[in-house]
């Protein structure tokens, strides 16, 4: 499949501060994650895949074309700003209808879209009142309606779910998902990394302007060989399962906490999680639980960017 | 019972009530004031008319000097309490003042309404009170020094080129005329520019009304002088109106034959005006309906 | 061309709502209101002190849009079209739109041009039939009126696209632009010579006729006239260079909203 978005050693400075440095990266369709901090560079990069901006070094392409002064690529992105802004002496709906008429659409084909957009994200019931009236929650609604009302079949969401309740998120995550399984692209950034992960495995992690790693979460910490992987058990004898599992040469260490879990740490998971069964059958264990700790975001990105 | 580590110390002093609050908003005021592009070019150029009546003493003063670049009929520059009034309302000036506000008054309570900053304003121990008061001194700070700062230099060069304490003794209300007038335009200009920028939410329209209302006035003032041949007219006109106020300090006719009463009472409704305004739109707390 | 036209359409709309379009309304009836004084005054007076309506008009009227409201409404929305949406961070909303950048700055221009031509011209037209109706049966009133119509609707646009193009290139647009218009046109206009020409006002006094006597003083006028054609064709290529140019920055330039 080839990428839908592509960008090689995309640079950016403001000045004398660095935005972004080199940034090469391919997105494929479906959800991708954009990570980072606040500061990392996610919205530098998003508006330079916007066109927003101009690179001051490097490439973007879109679509396989430029996307700087070509506005008739924006026929099929949807771009949700991060800003809180809007024109406020509008209503939602006279919002959402003027921008698509901004793409050439008729009038009854722009009320027609304005009325599904605003529906899919649960605001036509407050069409009409004028957006400064709106809460934080009915604006980034809003912001996600504008991006999507038009059926892009790329979608660039920075920050989408800023400011909405855990009702809010989960209807906006569900909505996103349903854009993957039409095939769609959408790009999605955020420093909340739960909420990212909620949404989809593929992520590209950023620090400090720089791309730290792209790809699968798991892949991504499966590569990270210089830190162990960690291993949670609680089961029936943890002594006994920790004496044993000592003398295996893949396992690097074995802390016994006062509840009862047996933390490991490994430096191949795969080897131990194929030797475990053996284990738990010699000594007959009863094995309540085993989790993967740090097989996740969280653990990834502070291990990539050395805290 | 479990050991708690205690991450604090409790404080054992008297919370002190810092009853200059305002002190921190004026300072932070002109700061950003001078920060901003060009705003020092326009500042320096304020002090030009300090300069030519600078100049105009110095001649005064040493007219023998000069005798062979003046004409034979040429009226002597006579340095009068006329002259420091000339000086203080000068149209330059009063217009460069008028620049200088968009400068530096224009965003003062516009950007904190456009923000939401007024939240945080009071959020802490501050009254609206100590806000309006921070604002304004802002203002007043730069009025005063393009007014009383240099219409007290220009009293105390004449002093210094005359070599003698005459002149004060001759006319020894003008230190207090010039204090008088400067406060009073300083808190006319004050209440102009916080007025004007609590009307907007944008630090460009806000701009844009204080010199418009300014120009306009004057405008105005000479249409209807025109329709109505009647001096009253030019109570309209910001700048007519200080200089009918100021007249009387001076010991000097006002430019219009108007009581200098009415010019103080229009000044004072403005003021007041701002006052009312100000109340109404600095809250906390916004309803959106 | 249509992209353009769909962003005026849609400008025009917003900017119809705004709260400063009503101030300028209520600003742009300010001459209204003073031709109704005159002529109350004139209706009620004893003995009537011998203003004609022409007189006002020319002398009055006319030089209050040339030298004031043309100027308030050509600055204030010039500087708009852009730094609006800069400063309001709505900048990216039209950008990621399928609307080139000149099209985003044509037809925003081209609203704000529609907003402020009916400004003027509904004021201007009451204030002229509130002082000439005694005329109104002469076609001359009439050829006049569309003549200083004309006039001052030629001169709005020069003035929006050279505002429209600083608001482009510059923050400061509104400081550069008060001390274009009430610093060097009115300095400008004292210089005798071709010094004179280097001032847009000085092609918009050009076509309007010179207004009998001297009773406003602050109107008066020092004028070297340019030919009415010559003052015509540059307004006109003015305004289609500050557009041009407008349209070429904007596409060229990246905007940092202000964080």
């Amino acid at each position: 499949m080839s990428p839908v978005v592509q960008t090689f050693k995309l640079s950016k400075w403001y000045g004398n501060i660095l935005g972004l440095s080199e940034v090469s990266l391919d997105v494929h369709p479906g959800i991708t994650g954009l990570l980072g901090p606040n500061g990392a560079g996610k919205s530098t990069l998003m508006k330079l895949l916007t066109g927003q901006l101009k690179p001051s070094l490097g490439r973007v392409l879109v679509a396989g074309e430029r996307i700087w002064n070509n506005p008739a690529l924006f026929r099929r992105i949807g771009y949700c700003p991060e800003h809180d802004s809007f024109y406020e002496d509008t209503t939602g709906r006279q919002f959402l209808a003027g921008l698509l008429r901004l793409h050439g659409c008729c009038a009854a084909e722009a009320a027609r879209l304005t009325e599904s957009a605003l529906k899919l994200v649960e605001l036509w019931g407050d069409k009409n009142r004028l957006i400064r009236g709106y809460s934080r929650g009915m604006r980034q609604r809003l912001k996600i309606a504008q991006a999507l009302a038009h059926d892009p079949e790329i979608l660039i969401l920075d920050e989408p779910l800023n400011g909405l309740d855990p009702l809010g998120k989960r209807k906006i995550i569900r909505l996103v998902k349903e854009f993957k399984a039409e095939n769609k692209t959408v790009l999605v950034s955020s420093h909340v990394l739960p909420e990212v992960e909620a949404l989809t495995r593929d992520i590209i992690l950023m620090h400090q302007g720089k791309i730290l790693a792209a790809g699968d979460i798991h892949d991504i910490r499966d590569l990270i060989d210089t830190h162990p992987h960690v291993v949670a058990l609680r089961c029936s004898r943890p002594r006994k399962l920790a004496a044993r599992l000592i003398e295996e040469p893949h396992v690097l260490k074995v802390h016994l906490g006062p509840d009862g879990l047996l933390t490991l740490e490994t430096d191949n998971r795969d080897l131990l999680f194929g030797r475990l069964p053996a284990l738990v059958l010699e000594l007959d264990l009863d094995i309540e639980e085993i989790t993967s700790p740090d097989d996740n975001l969280q653990a990834v990105f502070d291990y990539l960017v050395g805290k | 019972m479990s050991i708690r580590e205690k991450g604090y110390h409790r404080w054992d002093g008297r919370l002190q009530e810092r009853r200059r609050a305002w002190r921190p908003i004026t300072r932070l005021g002109i700061r950003l004031a001078f920060k901003r592009k060009f705003f020092k070019f326009a500042f320096s150029l304020s002090f030009l008319p300090a300069f030519v009546f600078l100049a105009g003493i110095y001649l005064s003063e040493r007219l023998q000097d000069f005798r062979g670049f003046i004409q034979k009929d040429a009226v002597p520059i006579q340095v009068l309490p006329k002259y420091f009034l000339s000086y203080l309302t000068a149209d330059f000036l009063l217009f460069m003042t008028v620049i200088l506000l968009i400068f530096c008054a224009a965003g003062l309570v516009a950007d904190d309404l456009k923000h939401n900053a007024l939240q945080l304003y009071f959020s802490r121990p501050l009254t609206k009170w100590d806000y309006l008061l921070g604002k304004a001194a802002v203002v007043i700070f730069f009025v005063l020094l393009l007014t009383f700062v240099p219409g007290l230099l220009l009293l105390v060069f004449k002093l210094i080129f005359s070599g003698s304490f005459a002149f004060v003794v001759d006319h020894p209300g003008l230190p207090l005329a010039i204090a008088v007038y400067s406060a009073m335009a300083a808190v006319f200009f004050a209440s102009y520019s916080l007025l004007l920028s609590s009307l907007c939410r944008n630090r460009r329209t806000a701009s844009f009304l204080i010199f418009g209302v300014y120009v306009f006035s004057d405008m105005l003032a000479g249409i209807l002088q025109g329709i109505f041949r009647s001096p009253y007219a030019g109570l309209v006109s910001v700048k007519s109106n200080l200089k009918i106020a100021a007249s009387p300090l001076f010991g000097v006719k006002p430019p219009l034959e108007v009581p200098w009463a009415c010019s103080c009472l229009i000044l004072s409704a403005v003021v007041a005006a701002a006052v009312w305004v100000m109340n109404r739109k600095i809250r906390g707390v916004t309803v959106i309906k | 061309m249509r992209a353009a036209s769909r962003a005026a359409v849609f400008f025009f709309d917003l900017g119809r709502r705004a709260k400063r379009t009503k101030f300028f309304f209520a600003l742009g009836l300010v001459p209204v209101l003073l031709s109704l004084l005159l002529r109350l005054r004139h209706v009620l007076s004893v003995s009537p002190r011998g203003f004609s309506g022409d007189f006002f008009y020319s002398n009055v009227i006319l030089p209050f849009y040339v030298q004031f409201l043309l100027l308030m409404l050509a600055l204030f929305f010039g500087t708009s079209v852009i730094l609006e949406e800069v400063e309001g961070r709505t900048l990216a909303y039209l950008l990621t739109r399928p609307l080139s950048r000149a099209a985003v700055v044509l037809g925003k221009f081209a609203a704000y041009a529609g907003l402020g031509l009916m400004v003027m011209n509904i004021g201007l037209l009451a204030s002229f039939l509130i002082l000439k109706i005694e005329g109104a049966a002469d076609p001359e009133v009439w050829v006049t009126l569309a003549r200083d119509a004309a006039v001052l609707d030629l001169s709005l646009l020069c003035y929006l696209s050279l505002f429209t193009f600083l608001g482009t290139l510059v923050k400061r647009a509104v400081f550069f632009g008060l001390l274009f218009c009430f610093g060097w046109e009115n300095v400008i206009a004292y210089f005798p010579g071709l010094t004179q020409k280097l001032a847009i006002a000085h092609y918009v006094k050009s076509l309007i006729p010179q207004p009998p006597g001297q009773a406003f003083s602050f109107l008066r006028l020092m004028l070297e006239p340019s030919p009415p054609l010559v003052a015509v064709l540059i307004l006109l290529g003015l305004t289609a260079v500050f557009l041009a140019a407008a349209g070429l920055v904007f596409s060229a330039k990246e905007y940092l909203s202000p964080d």
